[in-house]
């Protein structure tokens, strides 16, 4: 049964893309309806399968050994996962409504660029599918690229300048995360001779170099899950991809990375080395700057996604400084692992939902004006602790730091809070600022509702060990909701002073123009070395040519004396007889 | 039971197809076609026969003196019939899309009598079993592939010719060197010897260096081992299946598989290591297959761009023999077939755009997508594959090179192996770019260099289902390496044998 459903989940988003693919082979554009029913479908097996129940496959013939499974850990991240992008296909319905009614009066731009969409999401969906459910390399590998490779149709599909820049920033880094992830791959598994994530785990807790190895596969990975310094394609792409598909690239794709450090590093053990607790350090140092950095960044931002992009960044940073402890306080992890699965999935929701609200704000619909807001707010406001699903996952993370004794971090959590609410008024601002009348649809909202209660409810669906989170007792609900009020007069104070700059804003993307800067200053040297080399080759052509002309025209003139003997052969020949007799006569008189 | 006629059959039915072709006259095409077809199918049952007794542990040998001292033998082993499948099996499709592409153009006859010459001289590179019979088949393909080269006939074409020869003919001669020197050293040596050149190491080790190095240094020519390679993007002027033939099994990969040999059998690792050349052998491969990857990113055409990704990615073959251990074996032995799968369809790919669409450079294939999806779905695959992502068979060999670097503690391999992946994606990646996201004349801007309808698809139906089949097949070889007689199965087999006695 299990088995039946996991051949599903995996094979019908292909089936949805041959669907897909047939239909528009078939009908005339006028009547193509890229977002049908079926294709809404896609998530949906996959869905069911994270509620199924605890299952373990193998599969020798596949790749390198496939091995999947659906464990405690991987069982709640295909529900939100999947919950997340059913929820965005049925919202991408109805933000795709106008471009597919001018796909319909044959505008074949639009039309191939919803074709190219309508099949690449659901390959993207494959992808972040069999990544979570993979519990060997190869797989886990092979869900990953395949994810970020088709989610780039999904950030480019507005085709604009923009779209463009975006698009490229986040394939130029997908490829050097690929690479730096194949490299901590092949020496994980190479040094452990392991082919499963398990054995990688395992292998890099004991390496000698186990430590670099982790370095390199976060690093990797930390291209996707928006880590310090290789975020900057997250403020590019956002705010130029269509709302759904920021949603899963905010919610679930983002997520893969974070998943992607779990399932490789040694987390929670006793025996981890001196150097692996230094690493964890750095890593949760750069979570916490990532976490207050792009807070303080973010609010600067004009575009609204934008900020939401640098609030993803942040609350990335807050839960890499989470994974963090697991290297740095082995003996928390047991503990702060349900409740970092919880934080994740309620962001994934919520920032879903966030995202998605963009979209209703640009097309109002016809809803009283505060009741629009408020419900725009609440993802947002449970985004920053002060209610619902929010308010249990921060104390899902904070109670196990209290029982170990880590007030610390606690703190600086709270403040990181703070900076979230802090972006997510500032978002909330610059919506109202950029807010359009009319044309939201029942599609659009009605995802966006449901997104809203899923994020305000999360604890309650999510499929996470028995007993594992609990709801924060009375006296501590202050110690939580405390950040948001103070988030919200920062951002406040914050607009007042910033006033007289008259909306001068920070570009989107920050180190990025620093990045482009150096490489192209890096590629002037190059250019130049390259230049020399071709010269110095024609120039070596060209010599070599004129010595095997000279080569050749000595031996043309060895030739003419073969003339030469051509005619005096027969005093020649004379000659040789002369001598023959004379030696025969020598030889004769001895 | 010794089954002498099976390796014989299988070297006679290509050079039967020889005589018989030339025989034809010029416009029996059916009947050319028919044969064609029919030899190609029971070569490829013959190999299977093969497969199926070298499975079963049996090693047919056919031999018979030449002079005192010289034999030629014909030996089914696991390599070679590895090898031999790899040929048969692309034989069948690049004559059924050589028979598609040539159609209606002159000299048809030439070009398949040659054609089928070259696979036969594979074939025979494949089961000959000491290096004087190798030799033999080595030349034999140098100078069937010349009038497929200059087959255009242009200046162009000659020239190319031209220097294909000279590389290859120098090769050949400094080749014969070594099989001579080692001739003179040891008489006669098999490649299935168990013994080996050791008993020589302690008296003839300089000897010994300079004969690895002549014999070496003979076939990384035609592997296009820098910097050797000069010839190989100069005869990209040859017609597409001569180009997917010549990158795919004949040509680049007999150099590949005469080092092969000449390492495992001949030499035998451990004598290769104790000689300090395997080493030197993963240098030289790694500087090729950076220097490669580089300067096909600096190509504005297809075919040149796809043939300084072959002289990288042939080398991967050499690198995985440089890394000394099992998995690195596995992983040259796999890709030996692998690469052979994704360039074959990259180049029929190419040469659809080019017969379709008349494309040759790279900017003309802006929306190409939605003209020809099957070819640009092929040709994705194609390019995923070279970069070494899954499924696709390429990152296969690549993770079998990883960890046998690894394992070999050549640590530096792997940042080659990761530079040359990115540098991959910087050349393929565009293209794949060029081909989806971008519109061109498919969508109404401008139009395409030289457009035919070539057929009731998007292009004739032989040119396109031997790239549809091989597309597959490298999709398949990656997404199901698992199951038993799959390239890498097959690859394991034979490295077991080198490592395990």
């Amino acid at each position: 049964m299990m088995t039946m459903l996991l051949a599903l989940a995996l094979l019908w988003p292909l089936v949805v893309i041959g669907w897909t693919l047939w239909s528009a082979y078939r009908a005339p554009a006028a009547y193509q309806s890229y977002f049908s029913a079926l294709w809404l479908s896609a998530a949906w097996p996959a869905l069911l399968l994270a509620y199924g129940g605890e299952a373990q496959w193998t599969m020798d013939a596949w790749m390198l050994g496939g091995e999947w499974a659906l464990n405690s850990l991987s069982r709640p991240w295909l529900a939100f996962t999947a919950l997340l992008w059913g929820l965005a296909a049925i919202h991408a319905r109805g933000y795709f409504a106008t471009e597919q009614a001018k796909a319909q009066e044959g505008d074949q731009d639009t039309q191939r660029r919803l074709l190219r969409l309508a099949l690449l999401w659901p390959l993207t969906l494959l992808g972040n599918v069999l990544l979570i459910i993979a519990q060997d390399i190869a797989s886990f590998y092979l869900g990953f690229a395949l994810m970020t490779f088709a989610a780039y149709a999904l950030v480019v599909h507005s085709g604009t300048a923009e779209a463009r820049l975006g698009a490229k920033a986040y394939l130029m880094l997908a490829v050097v995360g690929e690479g730096l992830i194949i490299g901590g791959f092949l020496w994980a598994a190479g040094e452990a001779d392991t082919l499963t994530l398990q054995g990688l785990r395992e292998g890099i807790l004991v390496a000698e170099q186990g430590a670099w190895m982790a370095a390199l596969l976060c690093l990797g990975f930390g291209v996707k899950a928006g880590a310090i310094g290789l975020h900057v394609w997250l403020p590019l792409a956002h705010p130029v991809a269509p709302a759904p598909a920021s949603a899963v690239l905010s919610g679930a794709m983002i997520k893969a990375g974070l998943l992607g450090w779990i399932s490789v590093l040694p987390l929670g053990d006793e025996q981890i080395s001196a150097s692996l607790a230094q690493f964890g350090n750095i890593m949760l140092m750069a979570g916490l700057a990532a976490a207050f950095g792009a807070a303080l960044y973010g609010v600067f931002q004009r575009h609204p996604k934008a900020v939401l992009a640098y609030s993803s960044i942040s609350q990335m940073g807050m839960m890499t400084a989470l994974v963090a402890m697991g290297l740095v306080a082995p003996e928390v992890w047991p503990l702060l692992w349900p409740g970092l699965v919880l934080f994740a999935a309620h962001h994934a929701l919520a920032k879903g939902s966030l995202f998605m609200g963009t979209s209703i704000s640009e097309h109002l619909p016809r809803w009283p004006l505060p009741l629009v807001w408020g419900l725009l707010a609440l993802p947002g406001i449970s985004l920053a602790g002060a209610i619902g699903a929010g308010m249990i996952s921060k104390w899902g993370v904070k109670s196990p730091l209290y029982e170990m004794h880590h007030e610390s971090l606690i703190k600086l959590l709270s403040w990181a809070a703070v900076g979230t609410a802090a972006l997510v008024s500032v978002a909330l601002w610059r919506q109202w600022q950029q807010r359009h009348k009319g044309g939201s649809n029942r599609e659009q909202w009605g995802a966006w509702l449901v997104a809203i209660a899923a994020a305000l409810l999360t604890p309650f669906w999510l499929p996470l060990p028995a007993g594992s989170i609990e709801m924060p007792p009375l006296k501590e609900w202050l110690g939580i909701m405390w950040p948001f009020p103070v988030g919200v007069l920062f951002a406040a104070v914050g607009w007042l002073l910033t006033r007289p700059l008259k909306g001068k804003s920070l570009p989107a993307g920050d180190l990025w123009w620093l990045y482009a800067g150096m490489v192209g200053a890096a590629l002037v040297p190059i250019r130049r070395l390259g230049h020399y080399c071709a010269k110095l080759k024609a120039a070596s052509v060209v010599s070599a040519q004129k010595t095997e002309e000279i080569l050749m025209g000595h031996l043309t003139r060895l030739l003419s004396t073969e003339s030469w003997l051509r005619h005096h052969v027969s005093g020649l020949m004379m000659l040789l007889a002369v001598l023959l007799a004379a030696l025969m006569m020598w030889e004769g008189q001895r | 039971m010794n089954a002498a006629w099976l390796p014989l059959t299988a070297l006679a039915t290509s050079l039967l197809v020889v005589v018989i072709i030339f025989a034809l006259p010029e416009d029996a095409r059916r009947l050319r076609t028919t044969i064609n077809l029919a030899a190609a199918m029971v070569k490829i049952i013959l190999v299977t026969l093969m497969v199926r007794r070298v499975a079963a542990g049996h090693e047919d040998i056919f031999s018979f003196q030449v002079i005192g001292g010289v034999d030629f033998v014909l030996r089914s082993d696991a390599l070679g019939v590895m090898f031999a499948g790899l040929s048969s099996l692309l034989w069948l499709c690049t004559t059924i899309y050589a028979i598609g592409y040539l159609e209606g153009s002159a000299n048809r006859k030439r070009f398949f009598g040659f054609f089928s010459l070259c696979v036969a001289s594979t074939i025979g590179i494949a089961l000959a079993d000491n290096l004087f019979t190798f030799l033999i088949f080595y030349e034999m393909l140098t100078l069937s592939t010349y009038p497929l080269v200059v087959h255009n006939g242009t200046q162009q074409a000659l020239d190319a010719g031209r220097v294909y020869l000279r590389y290859t003919l120098s090769a050949g001669v400094v080749l014969l060197l070594g099989t001579v020197l080692l001739y003179s050293l040891t008489g006669d040596q098999s490649f299935s010897s168990e013994e080996g050149l050791g008993d020589y190491l302690n008296d003839h080790r300089g000897l010994l260096t300079l004969i690895f190095a002549l014999l070496v240094g003979g076939l990384a020519v035609k592997t296009a081992m820098v910097p050797l390679h000069g010839w190989l993007p100069r005869a990209m002027v040859a017609p597409a299946p001569v180009s997917a033939l010549l990158h795919a099994v004949a040509v680049v990969k007999a150099g590949a598989f005469g080092i092969l040999r000449v390492v495992y059998d001949l030499f035998g690792i451990e004598l290769s290591v104790e000689l300090g050349v395997i080493t030197a052998l993963a240098v030289a491969a790694s500087f090729t297959i950076i220097y490669g990857s580089l300067r096909a990113i600096a190509q504005e055409e297809l075919k040149p761009r796809l043939a300084f990704s072959t002289v990288s990615q042939v080398s991967y073959v050499i690198l995985g023999i440089g890394l000394f251990g099992p998995f690195g074996t596995v992983g040259a032995l796999a890709h030996l077939l692998h690469q052979g799968l994704m360039k074959v369809t990259l180049f029929f790919c190419a040469g659809n755009y080019a017969e379709e669409l008349g494309i040759h450079r790279i900017d003309e294939m802006d929306g190409a997508g939605k003209r020809m999806p099957l070819t640009s779905i092929a040709f994705t695959i194609g390019a995923f594959g070279m970069i070494g992502l899954p499924p696709v068979a390429g990152f296969i060999t690549k993770w079998y090179l990883g960890v046998g670097a690894i394992q070999a503690e050549m640590y530096w391999v792997v940042a080659v192996l990761v530079a040359s992946s990115t540098l991959n994606a910087m050349y393929f990646l565009p293209i794949v770019h060029r081909l989806w996201f971008r519109s061109g004349p498919a969508h109404g801007k401008g139009s395409w260099p030289k457009e035919q309808r070539l057929g009731r698809f998007e292009t004739h139906s032989w040119l396109l289902l031997p790239m549809v089949f091989t597309a597959l097949v490298s999709l398949g070889a990656g997404l199901f390496a698992g199951l038993p007689f799959s390239p890498l199965d097959w690859a394991a087999r034979v490295a077991n044998g080198e490592y395990l006695p």
